[in-house]
């Protein structure tokens, strides 16, 4: 993608509120933005360095669990006669901790299991996210359990002009989110098109012949593992303050499930593949609402799922530069063969 | 006569169709578990919902001829989809009040989205007191509290001679409430109260928690929880050879599907409901509840439903008095009127009392309690 | 002492329905090393056939089972040969997200037909428990039990001691081998997915007759099936076996003696410690990694 057309989605995204008026839409493009935001933490793990992780909600979770609970002031007791207690903290400060947290669980996680490939990582990860859904269920004094912990701090609490009406606090939530997506793809970007992402992309595509050439193959897995739980830890604290509300069901498979389908259908190990998928299944499930009854709508995306799988295994941002790409090709032939004039070659966007 | 009455009808018809262009109907928000763990009865729920949206059209709707219309959303059985739930019916679909959520959890987990837009709520199910002490004044229940129940239930403790109790609870706020109220209730009259076990929501296996509970020395077992997990308890308490008196709390426990379903394996317990169709007569208000009681067999919905889907009956039966009375469809202004209901309901009468944080009450009906046993397969009101 | 009894005798009879589970796997999982999500809807979908036969359409209880089982097979049989036929020789990620889109489809698809109210198949066993001394068991799960154990040593035996199982190890270990010594291949995938998914309807069509039947049913069932054959170690059928017993017990006895809230928790520790510490599985033999 050119430079030009990203600075002009940026400007379209920024410029949003101005025409967009009614308060379920900006819910809409808000929760299409986080589970975007997740996605693209997902796709550095699975698409550049081909690990398929399905227990990314973890992170998802534990960001929106540290978040809030730092938000909310909890303490914990831990010998009878000490009490380890946090004062309510600003929500900022909470989002960070959330970063913090998070990251360090993406650490040991990609520690203990990048030790096995596969499908056992994959049994590992999911694992892992069952564990820790199951202590966030039975660890009450902490966490409230299943009841789930309420009355979260809204995101914009602490900006005056924030806290007026619903619409305004809608805009100011859109602009956060919009906010953290452009930040995380930024940091992205510089990743997998430093060095470092070089190294990530020669393990996916040959192990052992990285290896061979000196690629220190844990230590850039489990950077980009501490990466990608760390943005993934940044959607959930912004998920927790906006919907305000935290329980055990964060940490759902299918949660997961949803932000594997938009990095697959959009492109995995491409840039705009996450956003693309996102946008997609982000905002289907609003336009067939009404139409179809929402067990019909999951029938739609699994059946999607596997068409993907099947027709445009690449996803679709692949498959449409290389559709560009073939047309510009033959545009550029015939302009040459017709008037043989200086068939200028446009660079292909990537 | 009957033409004159066709002409009539004919004529509303018409002006019903022609306000139709700018104000078609009032939309009432109905946000319950239609998926899920405790499913069976939010279905009911809903289900009793729409025969009280259908009796209030029927005699001509609100506000001098408005029809309601109820929009269902489905939370799933689950605290964020509640949420998610409510957001959309206030903000997508514009309802001016909710009918909700099934259970404490869920109720909390919606109340702060009440405040943040608005919109009153009234609360068909829930026991934790929690509900209505959070200074939430868009809060109105017309069901009771765990400690109401707990309440309700302790005169007759003396006459089951308990001495010691266990309790098998839901681990949600429900099952916990109901531990904690029902084990003071308790302690409170001399009772020594054993083992607490709980079980995940979801969990179909409970053998382990019987296991426990067989060892101990307790002669009653109280539990809580919502009828697929119940059936489950007595099945497997029956294979593990547990004789105990058993005594089941919350009131969505179907007892006549238990005694249908589970034969011997249901006897010798007592539930503690808010509504027990089998016998009209010993309700509040018979003529209501008969009249309940007839349109849901006429609808041919599961008869086993009848003791829960009243909650919804008079929880929408509640939300359409205040509308008129409030002679407007704006929700603040239905929200105030809600404190000046007073409705003939199948549990009894609705009327709400301030409850919780002065200055921000919330409201709180008296509802009544009773209890079923089922005694050889069969259902009666216990002799004591 | 009752109480450890007891624990111990629920802990076997549970652990014969997840060795039924984890041998159903091993087939897909184990042997064609497809990582199959849909496993636990075609658990669900044997429990939702003995609902329909047994009490929808009064069909005889043992007779149901059978037949739920036989479309188990028959609906296996149908989503290899649609979907993973195409798919020979695709990298472990592309089978599992296919089958995940299956899985999708599939629990979709039983929430719109059943709805999402649990339903509940009486058995006809009497009622009253099998008590010797202080333990007791119903007959149900006695039924269950002797029916879990046959149908494990039946597919123990097929893969020992049949051609079509020695084909199937041969085609597995060396495909292009076995398939110079002229086995049909695809007939052997296509066999070997059909016999794993019956195995998971007959876990299903045992077990929702004692627990209740619902869409999600399977979702647990699908990680625990997976919990057991890595515990059991990749493509090990007694490993598996043993993995069902092994995962039935500590689930038992933690939450007889832990904590019940964490009853779930337990078998996944086991994994992520069994693969940390000797990723073969418990019961290895051979030392294969995949």
């Amino acid at each position: 993608m050119n430079t030009l057309a990203k600075w002009l989605i940026v400007a379209f995204l920024v410029t949003v509120p101005l025409w967009l008026g009614n308060q379920y839409q900006y819910h809409v493009l808000i929760m299409m933005g986080i589970f975007t935001i997740g996605a693209m933490s997902l796709n550095l793990l699975l698409g550049y360095t081909g690990q398929l992780s399905l227990g990314h909600v973890a992170f998802f979770g534990i960001g929106a669990y540290t978040s809030s609970l730092v938000s909310l002031g909890f303490d914990l007791q831990l010998t009878d006669s000490y009490t380890f207690v946090v004062e309510p903290k600003p929500v900022w400060f909470a989002f960070f901790c959330a970063l913090i947290v998070s990251g360090l669980c993406g650490w040991f996680v990609g520690k203990l299991s990048f030790r096995v490939r596969g499908a056992y990582f994959v049994i590992v990860t999911i694992s892992f996210a069952e564990v820790v859904r199951l202590v966030a269920l039975n660890w009450v004094d902490l966490t409230e359990g299943p009841m789930a912990l309420n009355n979260i701090p809204p995101l914009a609490s602490g900006v005056p002009w924030m806290e007026a009406g619903a619409l305004s606090r809608r805009v100011a939530n859109y602009y956060m989110v919009l906010a953290v997506g452009l930040v995380a793809f930024l940091i992205i970007q510089r990743l997998v098109q430093s060095r470092v992402g070089r190294a990530m992309i020669a393990l996916r595509e040959n192990e052992s012949l990285a290896k061979s050439v000196g690629v220190d193959v844990t230590r850039y897995l489990v950077l980009a593992a501490i990466t990608s739980a760390a943005i993934a830890g940044a959607a959930g604290a912004l998920y927790a303050h906006y919907v305000r509300i935290v329980d055990p069901d964060v940490f759902l498979f299918i949660y997961t499930v949803t932000m594997v389908i938009m990095v697959i259908s959009g492109g995995k190990g491409t840039l705009a593949g996450p956003l693309v998928g996102g946008l997609i299944f982000g905002i289907l499930p609003e336009l067939t609402r009404g139409h179809m009854l929402p067990e019909v709508q999951w029938i739609v995306y699994g059946a999607l799922m596997i068409l993907i799988v099947f027709f445009l295994p690449q996803g679709i941002v692949p498959a449409v530069q290389r559709g560009w790409a073939t047309w510009q090709k033959r545009r550029d032939q015939s302009a040459r063969d017709t008037s043989a004039s200086n068939g200028r070659r446009q660079e292909v966007a990537r | 006569m009957a033409t004159l009455k066709r002409l009539a009808l004919a004529a509303s018809m018409l002006a019903l169709s022609g306000m139709g262009a700018f104000a078609d109907t009032i939309k009432i928000g109905i946000n319950q578990p239609l998926t899920g763990s405790v499913a069976a009865s939010g279905t009911f729920i809903t289900d009793g919902a729409k025969l009280a949206a259908q009796a209030v059209n029927e005699k001509g709707g609100v506000l001098g001829g408005k029809q309601i219309e109820l929009v269902i959303e489905d939370n799933k059985s689950n605290p964020s989809e509640a949420a998610a739930a409510a957001e959309k019916l206030i903000s997508r679909d514009e309802v001016v009040a909710m009918m909700g959520a099934w259970g404490s959890t869920f109720t909390l987990a919606v109340m702060p989205k009440l405040e943040e837009y608005g919109v009153p709520m009234v609360v068909e199910t829930a026991s934790s007191s929690k509900v209505t002490s959070a200074g939430n004044p868009w809060v109105f229940r017309i069901a009771p509290t765990s400690e109401m129940e707990a309440k309700a239930f302790g005169r007759l403790v003396p006459k089951f001679e308990v001495k010691k109790a266990d309790f098998l609870v839901v681990n949600n706020d429900w099952g916990r409430g109901a531990a904690d109220e029902f084990g003071k209730m308790l302690k409170a009259q001399g009772v020594s109260v054993g083992l607490v076990e709980t079980m995940d929501p979801a969990a179909q296996d409970v053998s382990a928690q019987l296991a426990k509970i067989k060892a101990s020395d307790a002669d009653t077992l109280f539990v809580t929880t919502g009828f697929e997990q119940l059936s489950l308890v007595f099945k497997q308490a029956k294979a593990l050879g547990i004789d105990r008196r058993t005594i089941t709390t919350g009131g969505s426990q179907f007892p006549d599907r238990l005694a249908e379903q589970l034969g011997g394996a249901a006897d010798n317990s007592y539930h503690i409901l808010f509504f027990a169709p089998w016998f009209p007569e010993a309700a509040a208000n018979p003529d209501v509840a008969g009249q309940y009681i007839d349109m849901w067999n006429k609808s041919g919905f599961d008869k086993s439903g009848l003791s829960d889907g009243f909650r919804g009956f008079d929880a929408v039966t509640t939300i359409a008095a205040a509308i008129d009375k409030a002679g407007s469809a704006d929700p603040k202004a239905i929200r105030d009127a809600l404190w000046a209901v007073d409705v003939k309901g199948v549990n009894g009468n609705i009327k709400f009392d301030k409850v919780g944080v002065e200055g921000s009450e919330s409201g709180q009906s008296s509802p009544n309690v009773y209890v079923i046993e089922i005694k050889d397969g069969k259902l009666a009101l216990p002799q004591i | 002492m009752d109480q450890l009894l007891q624990h111990l005798l629920n802990a076997l009879i549970l652990g014969s329905t997840y060795a039924l589970l984890g041998i159903g796997l091993t087939f897909i999982f184990g042997i064609m090393r497809v990582v199959n999500f849909a496993h636990g809807e075609l658990y669900t979908f044997g429990a939702y056939m003995v609902y329909l036969f047994s009490v929808l359409l009064g069909v005889n209880f043992l007779l149901s089972i059978v037949i739920a089982i036989v479309l188990g097979i028959m609906l296996g049989a149908l989503l290899e040969w649609v979907l993973l036929s195409r798919l020979r020789g695709a990298d472990i990620d592309t089978t599992m997200l296919v089958m995940i889109g299956a899985w999708i489809i599939m629990q979709n698809a039983e929430q719109l037909i059943w709805s999402g109210v649990a339903k509940s198949i009486p058995m006809p066993f009497p009622e009253e428990p099998l008590s010797v001394g202080g333990v007791s068991v119903a007959w149900s799960r006695v039924f269950v039990f002797a029916v879990a154990i046959l149908l494990i040593v039946g597919s123990q035996t097929l893969i020992q001691r049949t051609r079509l199982g020695k084909a199937m190890r041969a085609t597995f270990q060396d495909r292009d081998t076995a398939s110079l010594m002229g086995i049909n291949i695809n007939m052997i995938y296509l066999a070997t997915f059909a016999l794993g998914s019956g195995l998971a309807a007959a876990a299903g069509a045992l077990l929702g007759p004692i627990f209740i039947v619902m869409p999600t049913m399977g979702n647990l069932a699908v990680v625990k099936a997976f919990a057991i054959v890595i515990l059991g170690g990749l493509g090990n059928m007694k490993g598996a076996a043993l993995g069902g017993f092994v995962l039935a017990l500590v689930e038992e006895l933690g939450a007889g003696y832990i904590s019940s809230g964490y009853r779930d928790a337990m078998g996944f520790l086991l994994i992520i410690l069994v693969l940390m510490v000797k990723p073969t599985g418990l019961f290895a033999r051979t030392e294969r990694i995949g």
